[in-house]
């Protein structure tokens, strides 16, 4: 094969590539007019925002290994803070989206603390816990949270003037979201902090002895997991214009661990691919009534023992088969794919 | 007078610690044996106790079995559930703690919600089969179920003390959870043994059920409050320490009426699992602080 062949291949790849990053660019942005209802756009505003607080778990969880249960209660403390500043003060959306970040952001310092002590299955019964905590804190502090029943009447927000006051609206003021927390958190991950997260979840001990500053990488992954859930909070409440405690109990934290690891926990992907599927696979569940949360409890079982990566590894095992590379074969003859040749020769 | 109503509280927290208590030995036994943290235990504390109350409360064609005798089938039919639930915690144990998490959960989640089919959502109240009036000893009012419940969990947890300790299965058992590999070789069956684990474990779940269902509210619901308070009680204790899992169940309980009687009822649980949080930090390994078993 011709070092020719392969450049071109490449390019041709490339081209593939920038081809499907356009349809898939058209695709989102076009959506809100694709949707048949608004119910849809508003399954996948929902969608939107699991997939944030499941980014900012798998940083936590995935890539840092920390055990952050405590996701669905500083989801909660994200949202409170955006529905009390906007329903006692008036302060719009954009304010409250940074201060909503900080306020879960300070709780989920907190929450972390525990791990400079206890570890896996200690640490994770003690943010349940802490999660708990906040939960109930939430529920009987009524003068500010309105116990129970909630906060209601939460303005939705204008940008420019134009509000922001319809799902489809709002479809993209989640979108941009997003898509910037995505890319952030892949900046994130890409350097020096990400590498000590690794170094952290792969073995502590040995990171340590290399020098890396534990007390504070685990903090800090607990801080920027409890930002994400609390920009999400910030975006659900604005959304919805109502919440009340009962969103955030500890089976949110189980949705959006399951989220995590059906996308694949340690992959940021994941957190897209599963914080679409499993909103989507709800909606099409609702068919068989009661039996939904069976199969849904089957299929997270099902997951579990046979593609534990998650979608996504699922993908990359089905890319590397045999049968997806003869098809890849076939469709670029030119360069077949020897993957060994480029490693054995030098070295 | 103030101290009666204090012996109360601590009494009805005892009642309510030995549930717990009786709970954890599941987390803590099965953690021990096949180092697989069990989040489906509240599920099958839920279920064992449908498996017994339904005789006695008339659901299924308005059979009024005796008591003890709904007691011993749900002890039985729950224990042979546990042994069907080896076979799918087999694969789950080898996998990261992360994986066992999810999918103990979503058999919990399954579980419940076949229940909610088959039950509808809606729990009924059971009747005591003892007299309803309180017990007034010394000024101490208490209800004669909790005083069967507080008996009854002594009375199984002896059991379970002898069993592991004087019988020929209970050595292997306690052979097989410290070494399986060792103990395979001895030709110990391991994987039976870890049947024999959860069968008991989940026994003891549906008994404490059936013996609190007159004191708690039946529905599918039931389980997951429970589970948590069970593992954290485990934790409390010492994850796989048999005698950590009966003090932290005891200890959790009490702190809870404690801090509800005395403090503020709607902070209760928050008091509890702050107080758990605080002694994890204080000493990781539990109250009981045994040596446990580090599964890799």
């Amino acid at each position: 094969m011709s070092n020719q062949a392969a450049v071109l291949t490449r390019k041709k790849l490339s081209i593939a590539k920038a081809a499907a990053i356009t349809v898939l660019g058209c695709a989102l942005l076009a959506f809100p007019f694709i949707a048949q209802n608004r119910y849809q756009v508003h399954v996948i505003n929902t969608a939107g925002i699991y997939i944030l607080i499941s980014l900012g778990l798998n940083i936590a969880m995935g890539y840092a290994g920390q055990f952050n249960l405590a996701m669905g209660a500083l989801w909660g403390v994200g949202a409170y803070t955006a529905a009390i500043l906007n329903t006692r003060f008036g302060i719009p959306f954009w304010l409250n989206l940074p201060a909503a970040m900080v306020a879960a952001g300070l709780m989920g310092a907190i929450v972390g603390l525990p791990s400079f002590k206890v570890r896996s299955h200690y640490l994770a019964i003690v943010t349940i816990g802490l999660g708990e905590v906040i939960n109930i804190i939430l529920v009987n502090q009524q003068g500010l949270t309105g116990g129970a029943d909630g906060i209601a009447r939460i303005q939705m927000p204008s940008f420019l003037g134009i509000p922001i006051n319809t799902d489809e609206r709002y479809y993209y003021l989640i979108l941009a979201v997003v898509l910037l927390g995505f890319f952030v958190a892949r900046q994130i991950l890409k350097h020096r902090i990400g590498r000590s997260f690794r170094a952290i979840r792969d073995d502590y001990q040995a990171a340590k002895a290399m020098g890396v500053n534990i007390a504070y990488y685990q903090i800090l992954a607990f801080v920027i997991s409890a930002a994400y859930a609390g920009a999400a909070g910030a975006l659900f409440a604005h959304l919805n214009t109502y919440i009340s405690p009962d969103i955030f109990e500890f089976s949110s934290t189980l949705f959006i661990m399951t989220v995590t690891m059906v996308g694949g926990m340690g992959s940021l992907a994941g957190s897209i691919v599963g914080g679409l599927a499993l909103p989507i696979l709800q909606e099409y569940l609702r068919v068989i009534k009661n039996w939904q949360l069976v199969a849904y409890g089957i299929a997270i079982m099902v997951v579990v023992l046979f593609i534990p990566g998650g979608v996504i590894q699922l993908m990359r095992r089905l890319r590397g088969s045999r049968v997806f590379r003869r098809f890849l074969a076939d469709r670029y003859a030119e360069e077949r794919f020897q993957p060994e040749e480029t490693n054995v020769s030098g070295n | 007078m103030r101290s009666g109503i204090f012996l109360q509280t601590i009494i009805g927290g005892i009642g309510i610690g030995s549930l717990y208590a009786l709970i954890a030995l599941g987390y803590s036994m099965v953690y021990r044996s096949m180092g697989l943290v069990n989040f489906a235990q509240g599920s099958i504390y839920m279920v064992g106790t449908y498996f017994g109350i339904i005789w006695y409360a008339g659901i299924v064609m308005g059979l009024h079995v005796p008591y003890p005798v709904a007691l011993i089938i749900g002890i039985l039919l729950n224990a042979m559930l546990g042994v069907l639930l080896e076979r799918i915690f087999r694969p789950l144990a080898k996998l990261d703690l992360m994986f066992m998490l999810l999918g103990t959960i979503g058999l919990g989640f399954v579980l419940d919600n076949l229940f909610v089919i088959i039950f509808g959502a809606e729990g009924f109240a059971v009747t005591s089969p003892l007299p309803n009036a309180p017990l007034v000893v010394f000024g101490i009012r208490i209800l004669p179920q909790m005083l069967l419940l507080i008996g009854g969990s002594a009375l199984l947890m002896l059991g379970l003390q002898v069993f592991l300790k004087r019988t020929r299965s209970g050595k292997a058992m306690r052979a097989s959870a410290m070494d399986n590999e060792i103990a395979s070789t001895m030709g110990i069956p391991v994987n039976r043994m870890n049947a024999l684990t959860l069968a008991i474990g989940s026994g003891l779940a549906a008994a404490a059920g059936i013996l609190a269902a007159p004191i708690v509210y039946v529905n599918p619901a039931m389980g997951s409050a429970v589970g948590l308070k069970g593992f954290a009680a485990a934790i409390l204790g010492g994850l796989g320490s048999i005698p950590g899992a009966i003090v932290g169940g005891l200890v959790f309980g009490v702190l809870e009426a404690v801090s509800a009687g005395y403090i503020s009822s709607s902070y209760t649980r928050g008091i509890a699992f702050l107080i758990m949080v605080v002694v994890l930090m204080v000493k990781p390994s539990g109250l009981v602080g045994e040596v446990t078993v580090e599964k890799v």
